[in-house]
């Protein structure tokens, strides 16, 4: 379970102090609510390890996450936009997030190939992020996400701006993933998101 | 269900002691060699010898000859800077615009002893130009001396000051120039509201630099001057270290030389003005200015085809009389083939260790800036920075002084040109690495940090794919800078081993100039050979991989936007 308790931020030279609490078991979707400004990209990225909180607690399963550094806290965010490397093709992106040295096995590379077919973008491997579409890329970035395989996953206003049918498959995807057990975080401002995935709602 | 398994232990040393410490190291031993080899010239002046400067009248001579001389060459080179930079922010069409940046790009590379020769060969006693004008005129004139001098220094800081002054102009934010463009402003006009605005903020800069550069100038007028009369500060440390064995006036001339480029210095920081001199490669979108039609435009044509004779004669001068010299060589063989040989065997010797010092050591020092505190970054913009202070004279003076009687064997003497030639590259270097190594946009960042992407890894998915171009770049520059060197090597080599721009000194001082002009042309040659090497593998690459850079440039657009 995530659980987070009187977690506080303000950012520097403002009066406005933000303050989180929630929790959200295995398996559930909770949706954050409020209109931009309201503090939904703060509290992805204090999840993320991003920001400093200035006081409260994060725990997952009983352990503090407060002090970790982003890349030791169980969780992948998924964002809008900018989710991969411009400069490293679309198997490298994903392969990144199984290994940060891209020491794959041969499974692991098996694993992106098949992850790729599933979404409709077979022999997608070399091609470079810049050549792809908009759904194309949030499709790679998910994929990477789902193949990290971490137990939290972040999403914030993750198929803002994508067509229909990217929508449907993503969402989809996302489902799939909240079967196998993991929590969802979401910041989204479209209806539609929060009423097929999510399991309860956070109104900031 | 796998937990926390992205351990920061897991990317090889991505401590971040790993990050610190080497940089740290680097910056402090700068550092301490600069304070070092200063503390050495402090040690060797005696105070009472301080009188000198006032009593002694050939002190007093050259302190005033170095100040007049780069006083006269900065003027010149800031009104021609501005006349070229002008002609062409009013001719974005020029036929041959493109080649002429280039050519002015050059005169950063251009190894000072190889123009010199060039110029010799046009405005030489026995050069192009002089017979042809000696031929139809009455007109008698010397290039030995100041005329030599301050032609050199024009030669080389015009395009440097252009250039500079070009992006300032273009700079002038585009709305602004359309409605000028509108308006139809020209004269004066639009020198007040368009360009004099333009021009000032970087004026004072420019005129800084060129006055360092050419107040520091070594080769220049050890080849050109001619003689006591013309005698710079640089020159007559050169004099009393190598010739009179005068260690305390040594020391008490670059004190003086010190302290007048720090004043400097401190005065273009104070003013915030060092930032941004380095002439960039790319520019702006062009507006058609009002101002270039009909007989300026001819003006400006006529201007911009003399510039580049100008620029370009020494060159072609050093290419017709090389050639021949250099085939004599080849053909006869013997000594003269074998010296040269050797030669460049010993520049390489230095410039290559000297390139990859400089490299090594901008990219540690510049780690340090991106992850440590503000003290940190302070530190290594410092310690960079550190080669323009004080000037590598002034610098090798010290430690001459300072290892004089334990440098027995040549070698480290040798040694010591490569390390003071590293460090002279190093701000060049720096500037070009600092952009690519800080250019990690927040949320790629941010992405590395959540992937665990850390240490070893991270330089190889994130920094080296940027940087390796740069890199390249930097090396070609500080081996490229330190193989044109002849300040540095005149002070710690051997006349009998000499290097490159050593024996091309020796061949231009005893006149010999067919030998001479193709040494020159040999080492412009070099040069070319070097920046080659370093980035044709980049270029046959980029074709494969355009791709790539698309999706660069877009990341880099999209960043404006």
């Amino acid at each position: 379970m995530l659980d987070v308790k009187n977690l506080t931020f303000r950012y520097p030279d403002t009066e406005t102090t933000w303050r989180f609490t929630f929790q959200v078991d295995h398996g559930q979707c909770i949706a954050i609510n409020g209109p931009s400004g309201s503090g939904k990209s703060t509290l992805l990225n204090l999840l993320a390890g991003f920001l400093t909180p200035e006081s409260g607690t994060i725990h997952w399963q009983s352990r503090l996450l407060n002090d970790l550094p982003p890349w030791d806290r169980p969780v992948t965010s998924l964002f809008q936009e900018h989710n991969l490397f411009e400069h490293l093709d679309v198997q490298t992106n994903i392969g990144l997030g199984m290994h940060p040295g891209l020491k794959l096995s041969a499974e692991q590379k098996q694993a992106i190939s098949r992850g790729l077919a599933s979404v409709g973008m077979a022999g997608f491997e070399s091609r470079m992020p810049g050549d792809l579409s908009g759904g194309q890329r949030q499709r790679v970035a998910l994929l990477r996400a789902l193949l990290r395989d971490q137990p939290i996953l972040l999403l914030d206003e993750p198929l803002t701006g994508l067509d229909a049918e990217a929508c449907t498959q993503l969402r989809s995807l996302l489902l799939r993933h909240k079967a196998a057990g993991k929590v969802l975080v979401l910041a989204s401002h479209d209806a539609e998101d929060r009423k097929i995935l999510a399991d309860k709602q956070l109104n900031l | 269900m796998r937990q926390f398994p992205f351990g920061s232990t897991q990317a090889p040393l991505s401590h971040p002691g790993w990050q610190i410490g080497p940089g740290l190291i680097i910056a402090g031993s700068l550092l301490a060699l600069t304070i070092a080899g200063l503390a050495a010239l402090l040690w060797q002046a005696h105070l009472p010898e301080v009188a000198e400067l006032w009593q002694n009248r050939y002190l007093g001579n050259v302190i005033r000859f170095t100040i007049w001389q780069a006083t006269l060459s900065t003027a010149l080179s800031l009104v021609l800077g501005l006349l070229i930079a002008l002609a062409l922010a009013r001719q974005p069409r020029f036929r041959g615009r493109s080649l002429l940046l280039r050519m002015m790009e050059l005169s950063l590379v251009l190894p000072t002893i190889v123009a010199v020769s060039g110029l010799v060969g046009v405005y030489g006693r026995h050069g192009w130009l002089t017979s042809v004008v000696e031929h139809w005129t009455t007109v008698r004139w010397n290039l030995y001396g100041l005329n030599g001098i301050v032609l050199a220094h024009v030669f080389f800081n015009a395009p440097l000051a252009g250039r500079i002054l070009l992006q300032a102009l273009e700079s002038v934010p585009a709305p602004r120039r359309r409605v000028a463009s509108q308006l139809g402003l020209t004269g004066w006009w639009l020198w007040r509201t368009l360009d004099w605005p333009a021009v000032r903020r970087v004026l004072p800069g420019i005129a800084a630099l060129v006055f360092t550069l050419c107040f520091t100038s070594f080769a220049i007028v050890m080849t050109l001057g001619g003689g006591p009369a013309s005698t710079t500060l640089e020159v007559a440390i050169y004099q009393s270290l190598r010739f009179e064995f005068d260690f305390g006036r040594a020391a008490l001339l670059a004190i003086v030389q010190l302290a007048i480029c720090g004043a400097i210095w401190l005065f273009m920081v104070r003013r915030g003005l060092s930032a941004n001199l380095s002439p960039q490669r790319s520019f702006s979108e062009t507006i058609r200015r009002p101002d270039g039609q009909g007989i300026t435009r001819l003006r400006d044509a006529a201007l911009l085809v003399c510039i580049a004779l100008f620029l370009l004669l020494p060159l072609a001068a050093i290419l017709l009389q090389g050639l021949p010299g250099l085939v004599t060589v080849a053909v006869d063989g013997g000594t003269s083939l074998a010296d040269l040989a050797e030669a460049t065997l010993r520049s390489f010797a230095i410039a290559l260790p000297a390139g990859a010092f400089s490299v090594l050591s901008a990219l540690l020092v510049l780690a340090l800036a991106g992850r440590g505190g503000p003290h940190l970054a302070r530190l290594s913009s410092v310690a960079t920075a550190v080669p323009l202070m004080v000037p590598p004279i002034v610098l090798g003076t010290g430690l001459f002084l300072l290892l004089r009687r334990s440098l027995g064997h040549s070698s480290q003497g040798l040694a010591l040109v490569a390390l003071i030639n590293g460090l002279m590259a190093l701000p060049f270097v720096t500037q070009l690495l600092k952009g690519p190594l800080a250019g990690l946009d927040q949320a790629t960042a941010q992405q590395a940090d959540q992937l665990g992407v850390l240490g070893w890894y991270r330089w190889r998915w994130l920094h080296w794919p940027r940087l390796k171009r740069p890199l390249a770049l930097a090396m070609a520059y500080g081996t490229g800078l330190s193989l044109g060197d002849f300040g540095v090597i005149a002070l710690f080599g051997t006349p009998g081993q000499p290097t490159v721009p050593v024996l091309l000194y020796q061949q231009l001082g005893s006149y010999r100039m067919e030998l001479a002009a193709g040494t020159a042309l040999w080492l412009l040659t070099l040069l070319l050979l070097v920046f080659a090497t370093f980035n044709l593998p980049g270029y046959r690459k980029r074709k494969q991989s355009r791709h790539q850079n698309d999706a660069l440039n877009t990341l880099a657009e999209a960043r404006h936007a």
